[in-house]
């Protein structure tokens, strides 16, 4: 911090975003951020972001990463490993990336394999050795979680300009419930739907709810969450335990299993597969359009800095 | 200068991950292929055994992108299987959303996306010193793209207020005419994008012939949404004979599967809607593809880029139309209840990159089956195809200098969203 103030030409801070398996909502997010997205790009010094743009630096040290999705091939893990070796600052973005997202909806039930062969059928894949859907903190370290279905921009730009500044972030902690009371909406429990709201994270300004729609719980779970309570008024409402879990499980997976399992009656979970100290084989996220920015210089301004 | 591979590892400005790799046998192409790295998700196996508004929330996170494509097409095919017809005021709604996310997705494509490969940059950041007026012109329309998306969605992204039989809550008024006004103000804007690509010469080391298929929507219309599918060589068929359409096949080199029409490769996309359809187009957007459309439209995919902008323009003149209509019905109406709980249904819309088709069965109130086929999906072969013409030129005449650009050019003319085409594949039983 420091020695960052002290200098008036301090080094803009080092920043990628890389995509794992998900939908690219949470980068598509980012990119959301029209009023703002030339200002991020000056602010700090984006040396990765395939989606946006085609120069890529994938060997280099980074301040902070930012990696949306969930892990689930050998490639991927290699390419973890990777940006993980190369960041001091490592965020997860989104619901794939803090839980496994969606993909891992039925993780701790055991059948990926079953349910794999039943898509692609007997068929040899050649691209990459595949498996279950984890979080990425199965298998490295994160240093901060930013969750959402896709991510929020508000809470994305609070975390990057905390980031960028040396500082640290925390995100909310109270659940949807808590936003709802803000918004003066009406409960949706009172009137019989299966609300998640007071187990979820907020930060989403209680959105479904403020559109009279019941909270789908795709923030994950929220750090102050009385579930047990939660769900005792769903069964008081007759909702099943089974409806209850099968709901909680599509956005919160390996967080409601590791948090939640016995409270849910779910199955201890499937371990994750450990990256192995192989040779660091070329990232996917990397690759062809790193040599080229190399070569080919921008007709703009230029990013090589020397220092 | 003599070739063996050309590789691409990771194909950038697209979304999802993916590259290309031409191979060449004794000086002689032999191959080209488009490789998927996208991991599995298998969300068709996670949407097994739930209840309906589930799977919409689930296959809508197919593709954030497309997310409110998605979305409307399992809508409507769900409520087909459930039997549920939704009022007018639901359908003009579906229809603005709708707006919203083409607007975004295609100034998202043609401003940051296709703009810097023409002009020579890496990113639209790049380009932002020289051609500020521009990129900030794109950035307004995209913006209003999605602020459309989330006054109509209640998010840009995974938006969850479209739901099965209507919507949770409706816009004001005000708030209605307030976006009314905005659409017609940014016309021009989204003019820009038309008029640069318009001037700038097109490529045409790729030009192939091509089979187009896309919706037909009724009386005359132009329109995103129909029950029809028309293709090139004059035939129709019924979305729910979508099969016939998009036979599926395997190949080792993917993890999606790769759809043909009577054994030939073909494009889905807005240059497929605007070569089957464009005689519709009104308005100013009609003025702008009269003066655009030339016979290169049936050979040569960069024109989808010169399309989308065109398409930008009629997206921003039809909103103010659907607000006009919305305005005329003032109840908002409550979500229609399913009459059933069993059924099949499947359906056609078409996403900013080309048409999507949804089918689910539903058995005792819980899907059984899904089976969803994405536009990239089904146009990767004519990519593939249209690649394989420009490594073949361009090595033929040795213009080999930034030949990997050059592809990845043609490849990123099909707007192409990776993540979705890993996500075609069909599952049936529990
Ligand atoms: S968390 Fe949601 S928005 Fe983000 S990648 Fe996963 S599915 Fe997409
Ligand atoms: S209310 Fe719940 S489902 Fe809706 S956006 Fe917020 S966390 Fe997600």
């Amino acid at each position: 911090m420091g020695m960052m103030a002290s200098k008036t030409q301090a080094a803009k801070p080092k920043v990628g975003f890389y995509g794992f398996t998900g939908c690219a909502g949470d980068l598509l997010a980012i990119l959301h951020c029209e009023n703002e997205l030339l200002d991020i790009f000056n602010a700090v010094d984006v040396r990765s972001f395939l989606m946006a743009s085609s120069e890529v630096h994938d060997d280099e040290e980074l301040d902070i990463s930012f990696l949306e999705g969930s892990i689930t091939t050998d490639h991927q893990l290699e390419s973890l490993a990777d940006i993980r070796k190369r960041s001091k600052i490592l965020v997860a973005i989104g619901s794939c990336a803090c839980f496994g997202g969606p993909q891992a909806a039925r993780l701790g039930y055991g059948d990926w394999k079953e349910r794999f062969k039943k898509v692609y059928g007997a068929v040899k894949h050649t691209v990459a050795k595949p498996f279950e859907s984890h979080p990425v903190d199965e298998y490295v370290k994160v240093d901060y979680h930013i969750p959402g279905c896709p991510i929020d921009r508000y809470q994305f730009f609070f975390a990057l300009t905390r980031l960028a500044q040396g500082m640290s972030v925390e995100l909310t902690t109270f659940p949807v419930c808590s936003e709802c009371k803000w918004n003066e909406n009406e409960c949706l429990l009172l009137n019989a739907q299966l609300c998640l709201g007071p187990v979820t994270a907020g930060g989403c300004d209680s959105r479904c709810p403020s559109h009279n729609l019941p909270c789908i719980g795709c923030w994950g779970p929220a750090a102050e969450a009385n579930v047990a309570s939660e769900i005792d008024l769903l069964k008081e409402r007759n909702f099943s335990s089974e409806e209850i879990v099968s709901k909680l499980r599509l956005f919160g997976g390996a967080a409601m299993v590791r948090r939640f399992a016995d409270l849910l009656g779910i199955k201890a979970e499937e371990p994750a597969r450990k990256p192995r100290p192989k040779k660091v084989r070329e990232p996917i996220v990397a690759g062809k359009a790193k040599k080229r920015a190399s070569t080919k210089k921008p007709k703009a301004k230029s990013r090589t800095k020397k220092r | 200068m003599s070739l063996n591979r050309i590789k691409i590892e990771s194909l950038a400005r697209v979304e999802g991950h993916g590259g290309i790799t031409v191979d060449f046998k004794d000086g002689e192409l032999s191959k080209v292929t488009v490789d998927i790295h996208e991991g599995p998700r298998l969300l068709e196996t996670i949407a097994q055994g739930r209840v309906p508004s589930e799977v919409v929330s689930l296959t809508c996170r197919i593709c954030a992108i497309c997310t409110l494509s998605h979305r409307y097409a399992a809508l409507r095919a769900m409520e087909k299987a459930l039997e549920i017809e939704v009022p007018p005021k639901v359908r003009l709604m579906r229809d603005l959303m709708h707006c919203g996310e083409m607007i975004e997705s295609h100034a998202l494509h043609v401003f940051l996306l296709a703009l810097p490969d023409y002009l020579g940059y890496p990113s639209a950041v790049h380009m932002a010193p020289e051609y500020l007026e521009d990129v900030q012109a794109g950035l307004r329309v995209k913006r209003f793209g999605v602020r459309l998306m989330e006054l109509t969605a209640a998010r840009s992204i995974h938006g969850e207020n479209p739901v099965i039989g209507g919507f949770g809550r409706y816009p004001s008024k005000s708030e209605l005419l307030r976006f009314k006004y905005e659409a017609e103000s940014l016309i021009p804007d989204a003019e820009r994008g038309v008029e640069i690509l318009r001037n700038l010469r097109q490529p045409t080391y790729m030009e192939e012939g091509m089979t187009f298929m896309c919706t037909k929507p009724e009386h005359d219309r132009y329109g995103w949404v129909a029950d029809r599918i028309l293709v090139s060589n004059g035939q129709e068929f019924n979305a729910w004979d979508y099969h016939k359409l998009t036979n599926e096949r395997v190949v080792p080199h993917s993890m999606a599967k790769r759809s043909r029409f009577q054994d030939k490769p073909y494009f889905v996309g807005a240059l497929a809607r605007f070569n089957l359809l464009g005689e519709r187009l009104d308005g100013v957007a009609g003025e702008h593809f009269r003066r655009c459309y030339n016979l290169s439209w049936i050979r040569n995919p960069m024109y989808n880029n010169v399309a989308q902008a065109i398409e930008t323009v009629w997206a921003l003149e039809e909103a103010p139309r659907i607000i006009d209509k919305l305005l005329t019905h003032e109840e908002d109406p409550a979500i229609v209840a399913p009459s059933r709980d069993k059924g099949a249904g499947s359906a056609a819309v078409e996403a900013p990159r080309g048409t999507l088709y949804h089918h689910y069965e539903i058995a005792e109130g819980r899907v059984v089956h899904t089976d969803i086929i994405t536009p990239t999906a089904q146009f990767l072969d004519m990519m593939e195809s249209h690649i394989r013409v420009a490594a073949k030129n361009l090595t033929d005449e040795g213009d080999t200098d930034n030949i990997e650009l050059k592809l990845e050019m043609v490849a990123r003319a099909y707007d192409p969203c990776i993540s979705c085409a890993t996500h075609l594949v069909k599952v049936r039983g529990l």
